[in-house]
């Protein structure tokens, strides 16, 4: 019995051994092949979505030049050629310090705001031997409003004014971002960027120093180079409604055109602001009332690892 | 009783050993592979140069049939621009679809000496399949030994075309019509 044992252990490391010997020479290639992670890469094709932040950034040594433009609204109507007679600009350089490290400065014409990021790579979505099912990014800017202060003085009366200090420090927005993506396939990503906005001084005391919002961002490729891109920030405290002055929710539809180096984006949005600290709390147009702007983002992207 | 059942206890340890020690290095003499096998492509037109470069590779070369299986994973390819990459992946070789490039083929005219004499030119005759497409190619490469160590490398062109990979007109200037694909491995024997 025992010895019967014995033999078919015999045997069957004799026919294991012989079954390696001769494995199919692809099987042993699997085999060998490290497990890999896969990281979830283009979940949109530009550094933004729309107006907004997308978790997509610079690599390293990588920079990007964005000419962005906003028009007037279509409800300027034939004599403003539909808004195309307005147009505010920004533009902004933005390098890739390491992978995951981008910092950025830019200029807008409206409002005449200075701004400066930064944005980290917190969490790469990934699949494989690592899974991870977001990709997180953690957005930090400050904006400098440079327009000339409107005033030097502070009504205290009808008849009676106070001398007004006007501060520095009064000029300054501040925009913290997370910035939470999916890559659900090939073709389709969302993201959510919950978003915490500081100003120092705001127009009015009636408008709020600190804004909390939810942005919703979404792409849809249509072609490998041609995608669908849609946009919505929901402000949870908007501003009551100032004089005249009402502020909407910023939505913006678009689509991105990607030639080599260059992604175009080209989109319809009822914010003129193109900066979180502009677009998000500060958007006056309506959709409803044809208060469309016209846009486009320009991308060119420079590589400095020769 | 007891020491006849202890003594064939040992006998038949001693034959498992003796088969297990056997088929390993008969397995260990005849396959050799190469885990970090280097393979480019590269692309030239007057626009600009592409350069995509792995050193991941991983290659096994069965030297009872000459038989040369190569496998390169998509996404383990670099590129010194970061756009480059992410086109390759997303826009042409589509990696997440076709995670891996595959060549298996046999060495012409193989014989066991030629791994051990110096580097001589050969012909291998295989399957590479690429972008999810089967293609039946003859490649030039060397084999022999280079400073103690058993070194192989392969030379060839392909088009894109040839493998369903469009590329649109709007970058056709930039793209070569050509690729050509550099192979270089040092085997060692399988299992060291």
């Amino acid at each position: 019995m025992k010895r019967n044992y014995y033999i078919l252990i015999g045997l069957f490391i004799l026919f294991f051994s012989g079954n390696v010997y001769s494995q199919d020479l692809d099987a042993l290639l699997d085999a060998q092949t490290k497990p890999t992670v896969d990281y979830a890469t283009a979940s949109f094709k530009a550094s933004r979505i729309i107006n907004g932040h997308s978790v997509e950034q610079m690599k390293k040594k990588q920079l990007d030049f964005r000419i962005s433009h906003r028009f007037g609204t279509l409800n300027d109507g034939a004599y403003g050629l539909y808004g195309l007679d307005r147009s505010n600009i920004h533009f902004s350089l933005e390098y890739g310090l390491t992978d995951w490290l981008m910092l950025g400065v830019g200029r807008g014409s409206l409002n005449k705001i200075y701004d400066s990021f930064a944005k980290f790579k917190l969490y790469r979505q990934s699949s494989g031997e690592k899974n991870m099912p977001v990709s997180i990014s953690y957005l930090t800017s400050i904006e400098i409003n440079s327009m000339k202060f409107d005033t030097t003085r502070i009504q205290l009366t009808p008849t009676t004014f106070a001398p007004r200090v006007n501060y520095f420090s009064s000029r300054l927005t501040y925009v913290n971002q997370l910035l939470i993506a999916r890559k659900f396939n090939d073709n389709f990503s969302f993201q959510l960027s919950p978003t915490f906005i500081h100003r120092n001084l705001t127009k009015t005391a009636l408008d709020k120093n600190d804004i909390f919002a939810m942005g919703f961002g979404a792409r849809y490729k249509l072609s490998k180079r041609l995608s669908l891109n849609a946009e919505y920030f929901y402000t949870l405290n908007p501003n009551a409604k100032v004089m005249e002055t009402r502020y909407y929710n910023s939505a913006s539809i678009g689509i991105d055109i990607e030639t080599g180096g260059h992604v175009f984006q080209i989109m319809l949005t009822n914010s003129q602001g193109m900066r979180e600290g502009s677009f998000i709390p500060q958007t006056t147009d309506s959709w409803l009332k044809s208060g469309i702007h016209l846009g486009f983002n320009i991308s060119r992207v420079f590589a400095f690892n020769k | 009783m007891h020491l006849t059942n202890n003594l064939n206890i040992m006998k038949k340890q001693l034959i498992i050993l003796v088969i297990l020690i056997s088929s390993v290095s008969v397995f260990g003499q005849d396959k050799f592979i190469a885990k970090n096998a280097y393979i480019s492509f590269y692309s030239s037109t007057p626009l600009e140069d592409i350069l995509g470069e792995s050193n991941e590779a991983v290659t096994i070369l069965d030297a009872t049939k000459g038989e040369v299986v190569f496998q390169a994973l998509m996404t383990t390819f670099h590129f010194k621009r970061a756009l480059m990459e992410e086109h390759f992946n997303e826009n042409y070789m589509e990696s997440s679809k076709f995670p891996k490039a595959k060549f298996k083929g046999i060495i012409e005219g193989f014989n066991k000496d030629m791994l051990k004499a110096p580097v001589a030119n050969i012909k291998i005759t295989g399957q590479l399949n690429v972008h999810g497409v089967e293609k039946t190619i003859t490649v030039p490469g060397t084999i022999g030994m280079e400073a103690g160590r058993l070194v192989a490398t392969a030379k060839f062109k392909v088009t894109p075309e040839e493998y369903g990979i469009v590329i649109p007109s709007l970058v056709r200037d930039k793209i070569g019509k050509e690729m050509e694909i550099t192979v270089k491995d040092n085997y060692v024997p399988f299992g060291q």
